[in-house]
């Protein structure tokens, strides 16, 4: 096996099934749903290299050929920049990727994203793992 | 004669001394104080460059080594620490706003972190510089800051804020900051964990070498805690990071989309 693959095999249920008590700017678990975990292939759309978080859409074809426009979070603009994104560069509107992430939990075509691979075979972090914001495994205080 | 030189050693040990041995020493200003100028990342202990030393899968890292550990949130205190020794009504207040916490999250409203929340986490460097008569503490996380001068009278007039007013001194090499002032719109140290304009901050930070700063932080609010409550922390040298713009309000949908969530019957609080 080659050793990216390797790699990529040991990532998967680390990013995937991770419920680390760790913290973006607002509660994960409000928002999306961890036990929806998503994974589509599309065509990126538009970007939006933006504050507190970024964003980019994903136009999303069915089996039956229906294409369907997703939205994605991510980092903010720090975070992505200190990890390596670069804007217009990394990706851009027109590239194919594939992003894994969860799904918002109102079930829409709305999602966190986790982890993209690029159109050359290239995996990088795009958000934090499931579970951020959340507070931890308990809240702060034990009510007595 | 040896039991008195073993004696000397762990007594040198004990004060915190030899801590200045690590890969490198502190450096001072001209008045010989330690000179905490640097950019620094909280919640962490790795030494090394920032790429260096945020490796690993949790927030923040690269993913490049899947078994380097994380850094601390600004959502939780610090691991295996004290927890909060709220009085028994604020402490059913500190779980109501857990199980709001997309909505009452004061950092979701880009709102400041407030103190030690924002010197205690991870995902944003903070960077000290320090003159003969102040520290300026600038934050990346919703890029505030504090102008700190060293041994200096309050102002009589101090207006409520997310920061608080400080003052500065010297005990030895530790620096310790005091705060009051604050206003009651942040949280402390872990979600939900509300204060008063009561709150009275005691800050003592520790170069003990030249990557690694000792942060204690004790937390006193009569309103709402039954005794002081101390956390410590650590920040590490983050050598060639710069800090960046963060403007939260440009793009923060969050808050509609909770409230949207909240009328459609979402459950927020934890299973």
């Amino acid at each position: 096996m080659p050793w990216r693959a390797i790699r990529v095999s040991l990532l998967i249920p680390v990013l995937m099934g991770s419920s680390a008590p760790l913290s973006a700017h607002h509660s994960f678990g409000a928002e999306y749903d961890v036990s929806k975990p998503i994974t589509l292939t599309g065509v990126v759309t538009k970007v939006e290299w933006t504050n507190p978080h970024t964003h980019f859409y994903l136009d999303v074809a069915d089996a039956a050929g229906k294409v369907t426009n997703w939205k994605f979070e991510g980092y903010n603009l720090a975070v992505l920049y200190r990890i390596g994104w670069k804007k217009d560069t990394t990706f851009k509107p027109g590239d194919r990727i594939t992003v894994s992430g969860w799904q918002a939990r109102d079930g829409g075509a709305w999602g966190h994203s986790r982890q993209i691979t690029l159109p050359d075979g290239k995996k990088m972090f795009f958000g934090p793992p499931a579970g951020t914001g959340d507070g931890g495994a308990a809240p702060a205080v034990e009510v007595p | 004669m040896r039991a008195l030189v073993i004696a000397a050693v762990i007594a040198v040990a004990a004060s915190g001394i030899v801590s200045a041995q690590g890969p490198g020493s502190v450096p001072r200003t001209a008045e010989g104080k330690p000179d905490l100028t640097g950019v620094w990342q909280g919640g962490s202990t790795q030494r090394g460059t920032w790429e260096e030393a945020n490796r690993g899968v949790g927030v923040g890292g690269s993913g490049v080594d899947p078994s380097a550990p994380t850094v601390l949130s600004s959502n939780d205190r610090p691991e295996g620490r004290e927890a909060a020794p709220y009085q028994p009504w604020a402490a059913k207040k500190v779980v109501e706003a857990y199980n709001r916490r997309g909505i009452d999250d004061p950092t979701g409203l880009c709102l400041p972190a407030g103190i030690p929340r924002i010197v205690m986490l991870g995902l944003f460097p903070q960077q000290f510089v320090q003159t003969r008569d102040q520290i300026v503490m600038l934050y990346e996380y919703m890029n505030v800051f504090r102008v700190i001068p060293f041994n200096a009278k309050r102002p009589d007039d101090i207006i409520p804020s997310y920061m608080g007013n400080s003052v500065a001194q010297w005990e030895g090499d530790t620096l310790v900051i005091d705060v009051i002032g604050f206003n009651d719109k942040t949280w402390l140290a872990g979600t939900g964990t509300f204060h008063t304009d009561a709150l009275h901050i005691t800050e003592r930070y520790t170069r003990v070498d030249r990557d690694q700063i000792n942060y204690e932080v004790t937390i006193e609010d009569p309103n709402v805690l039954t005794r002081p409550w101390t956390l410590r922390s650590t920040l590490m040298l983050r050598e060639g990071t710069r800090l960046q713009e963060m403007v939260c309000a440009e793009n923060n949908i969050d808050p509609d989309r909770y409230e949207k969530l909240l009328n459609e019957g979402v459950k927020f609080t934890r299973d």
